[in-house]
């Protein structure tokens, strides 16, 4: 599981994140009225990952550990 | 080429006919269900060759096509002509493929755009969007690659492609992430991503269906890129960004290019006259070819590098700007070829009948049989058996039948149905009557009349040239035609039959025939002949006029006929495959064009004579008797000599003077002549022998030897020596 949510209720996404991510991140941040992700330590997010992200659009904490993941990073608020 | 491609081109041609045949045959019956799933399976077939053999573009626009027919298989939409139009259009992209691909073993490279305008074809408006296609319609939206080279200019400067993708919404369950793909996608510039649909509410959103559209730029190549996404080209659409400037579509016409030729050949002309005089007048007469062409914009370079020539005082700027045109013009693929053109060249791979080969495959065995038996009498006569004569006479007699057979069974695997060259024109009709206020129904006899393969093939040009005569020249328009009291559809009919043996092809119209009084005015006009020489011919000698070279009735040049290329090179070929042309001509009737051509180009019946103690082969075919005469027959006529035969004097040629010849001479007291008919006129020739007659296989003279005067080829002789065989026509004159 890479998705996980911190004790600040930061939701931290951390290295590999498959598409059966996208559920449990969808229930955390449907959870949270303001919700905040933490990316700096992901290297990969399968599209489905990514449009949970997209609909969402929660506070990102960045930039992410990868070029192409930081492409994608204009797509998200900061 | 390695053998799965060649495999594949054959196919692809003969998918291809069969689908056009069946299109046609559907445009006219639209209720044929028969047809339209022939045609469909045709389409699908081709679209699973090509895939198999990674031509995805063409996969592509066939899958266009076939979608288009399936729709109309389900009745959602109507077969109408647009889409007999469009599927006949996607056939010809498929054809200028297959093409390419026989000639380079792959596609051009532009070969995804012209599939996207294919499959374009098929997704716009008239009802094919309004089916059931889940596919999304890509080509809707042209702007999205300016879009993104507006928003990221940085990444447009470098980019040589724009590619958008829109997975299918389920592609997450097939293991598809459309961002990895992306993201490993070779010189990757820049991505933007957004909805398909407008984004619900997250609580209601289904993170497992997909509904991102990613539009991306990259440094890399069409090619590459099209690697990269060959599993989900079908959702891509991939936009090649290179030259931003097009060259406009217009091929060179040949007179164009010849002035272009000629002004480089004047501008490169080392003859020191008036310098400025030749470059501006070159840059007039090149710029004005572009403006006749309607390419304007070619003009404008022109204009400017015979200023910069002016200026430097040098021909190199003008003579490079014109360079460079005409070797890019030549250098472009894939423009719309004219008829006619190596476009056209048939296919060099030969479907052979199974049985043919298996009749083959006996005769060798039965062949072997016949070699043992002759091993069979070597012993013999090794052994000192006398009376072996009888034994050989037979097994001679078995090899001789055995080797006819082998003979007639290799020449029949030359041997090609008409058909193969008559296919093609109900489809050249449909485009030629599109473009004319001429409706024309055709009609085809006698396809199944096979000739050999050489011929057939050889056929297509010739056969072209007069049908679009014929449309152009010969069939009136609908309004002359009803007022004509003839049916407006005129009838143009094709037709194949065997004569003796001869093939015969013949193009017939109904339209007002060849006005003989006109030929006789442009044939002095144009200096085809004298009045005098008029004045003597019949009027069929007349109309047989339009054959000879520097002769064309066209009043006006058409897209369709009168390039220049008259009915002399209908001629020429076909006397080339060794046939003559005929035309008839009945005025307000129409006319009828008659090609009649050996059935074999390869058998000749040879005789073989000798003077002078050489051996020397007659064809057959023009020899019409051989005599012995007493020695007082033939009279001096001044330096020649003739004989009278049956009241006509026919010149005698002794063959020894002809051809120069001083060996011992054999010659008996009585004459032998061989009387041949050379274009209808009788001569002698007189030999010293009379030999065997066979058939033979005529090759022509190669080398050294090829070109000499009275020769016209050569073949083997039973002992291994060479027989030359005389070209009587050269040696009568």
């Amino acid at each position: 599981m890479t998705v996980k949510a911190a004790v600040n209720g930061i939701v931290v996404l951390s290295g590999v994140c498959p598409s059966e991510d996208a559920e449990p991140l969808q229930r955390y941040l449907q959870a949270d009225p303001v919700p905040t992700v933490d990316w700096r330590t992901c290297e990969t997010l399968h599209a489905a990952v990514f449009q949970v992200l997209l609909v969402a659009r929660p506070h990102m904490v960045g930039p992410p550990g990868d070029d192409f993941l930081r492409r994608l990073a204009g797509h998200l608020p900061r | 080429m390695n053998e799965f491609l060649e495999q594949f081109v054959i196919e692809c041609r003969e998918q291809v006919e069969q689908a056009t045949a069946d299109l046609l045959a559907l445009e006219k019956s639209p209720s044929n269900i028969e047809r339209l799933d022939s045609a469909f399976r045709a389409f699908h077939s081709l679209k699973g060759g090509a895939g198999i053999v990674d031509f995805d573009a063409m996969a592509e626009a066939v899958h266009g096509a076939e979608d288009g027919l399936s729709y109309a298989r389900k009745g959602t939409i109507a077969i109408s002509t647009t889409l007999i139009g469009d599927c006949l259009a996607c056939l010809d992209q498929v054809i200028q493929w297959v093409d390419e691909i026989a000639r380079r073993g792959d596609l051009p490279r532009d070969a995804s755009k012209q599939a996207a305008a294919i499959v374009a074809r098929f997704s716009r408006g008239d009802g094919v969007a309004a089916g059931a296609d889940p596919r999304p319609q890509v080509e809707q939206s042209v702007g999205w690659v300016t879009s993104i080279l507006a928003e990221h200019p940085d990444a447009a400067r470098e980019a040589r492609c724009a590619l958008r993708y829109t997975p299918s919404a389920d592609c997450f369950f097939s293991q598809e992430d459309p961002l990895a793909r992306i993201a490993r996608l070779p010189g990757l510039l820049t991505i933007d991503v957004s909805p398909v649909h407008p984004w619900p509410q997250l609580c209601d959103l289904d993170p497992f269906q997909c509904n991102l559209v990613l539009v991306a730029l990259s440094s890399a190549s069409e090619t590459e890129i099209h690697k990269a996404l060959a599993d989900v080209l079908d959702r891509c659409h991939i936009e090649a960004l290179e030259e931003t400037v097009r060259r406009p579509s217009s091929s060179l016409s040949l007179d164009a290019r010849s002035l272009l030729e000629a002004q480089l050949g004047l501008l490169e002309s080392t003859v020191n006259d008036d310098f400025a005089g030749k470059v501006a007048s070159a840059g007039v007469v090149v710029a004005n070819v572009f403006l006749a062409q309607g390419d304007s914009g070619l003009a404008v370079p022109i204009e400017e590098a015979t200023a910069q020539s002016l200026a430097e005082g040098q021909t190199a700027p003008l003579a490079h700007a014109i360079k460079a045109i005409l070797f890019e013009e030549a250098a472009k693929p894939g423009a719309p070829l004219a008829f006619g053109t190596e476009h056209d060249t048939a296919a060099r791979a030969l479907r052979i009948d199974a049985r043919r080969v298996d009749s083959l495959v006996d005769l060798t065995t039965e062949l072997t049989v016949a070699k043992n038996a002759i091993g069979h009498v070597v012993a013999l006569a090794q052994n000192g058996e006398e009376g072996l004569e009888q034994l050989l006479k037979q097994r001679f007699a078995v090899l001789d039948r055995l080797i006819g057979e082998l003979q007639q069974g290799v020449l029949a695997l030359r041997v090609l149905p008409l058909r193969h060259v008559f296919q093609r024109f109900p489809r050249l009709l449909r485009d030629i009557a599109a473009g004319l206020d001429k409706s024309v129904n055709l009609v085809t006899e006698g396809a199944e009349t096979e000739a050999d393969k050489a011929i057939v093939e050889m056929l297509f040009e010739p056969l072209l040239h007069v049908v679009r005569n014929a449309i152009d020249h010969g069939i009136e328009d609908k309004a002359g035609r009803l007022a004509l009291g003839k049916p407006a559809v005129a009838t143009l009919k094709l037709r194949g039959y065997r004569e003796g043996e001869n093939v015969v092809i013949e193009i017939a119209d109904d339209g007002q025939g060849i006005n003989v009084e006109r030929v006789r005015q442009v044939a002095i006009d144009r200096g085809v002949a004298t009045a005098e020489a008029l004045a003597a011919m019949s009027e069929s000698q007349v109309t047989a006029l339009i054959f000879e070279p520097g002769f064309s009735t066209a009043q006006s040049v058409t897209d369709l006929s009168g390039r220049g290329v008259g009915m002399d090179v209908v001629r020429t070929i076909i006397v080339r495959m060794g046939g003559t042309v005929g035309i008839e001509s009945r005025p307000g009737a129409g006319t009828a064009v008659r090609f009649t051509l050996p059935f074999s180009v390869m058998l000749t019946r040879i005789m073989v004579v000798s003077a002078a103690g050489q051996k020397f082969g007659i064809p057959l075919d023009a020899v019409v008797e051989t005599l012995r005469v007493g020695p007082d027959a033939i009279a001096r006529v001044g330096a020649a000599q003739a004989i009278v035969l049956r009241n006509q004097t026919v010149p005698v040629i002794d063959l020894r003077e002809a051809l120069n010849l001083h060996g011992e001479s054999d010659r008996r007291r009585d004459a032998i002549l061989v009387v041949a008919n050379v274009d209808g006129v009788s001569s002698a020739l007189q030999v010293d022998v009379i030999g065997e007659r066979f058939d033979a296989m005529l090759k022509p003279l190669e080398g050294l030897l090829s070109g000499t005067p009275g020769l016209a080829g050569s073949t083997l002789l039973g002992d291994g020596s060479i027989l030359l065989i005389l070209d009587l026509t050269e040696l009568c004159r």
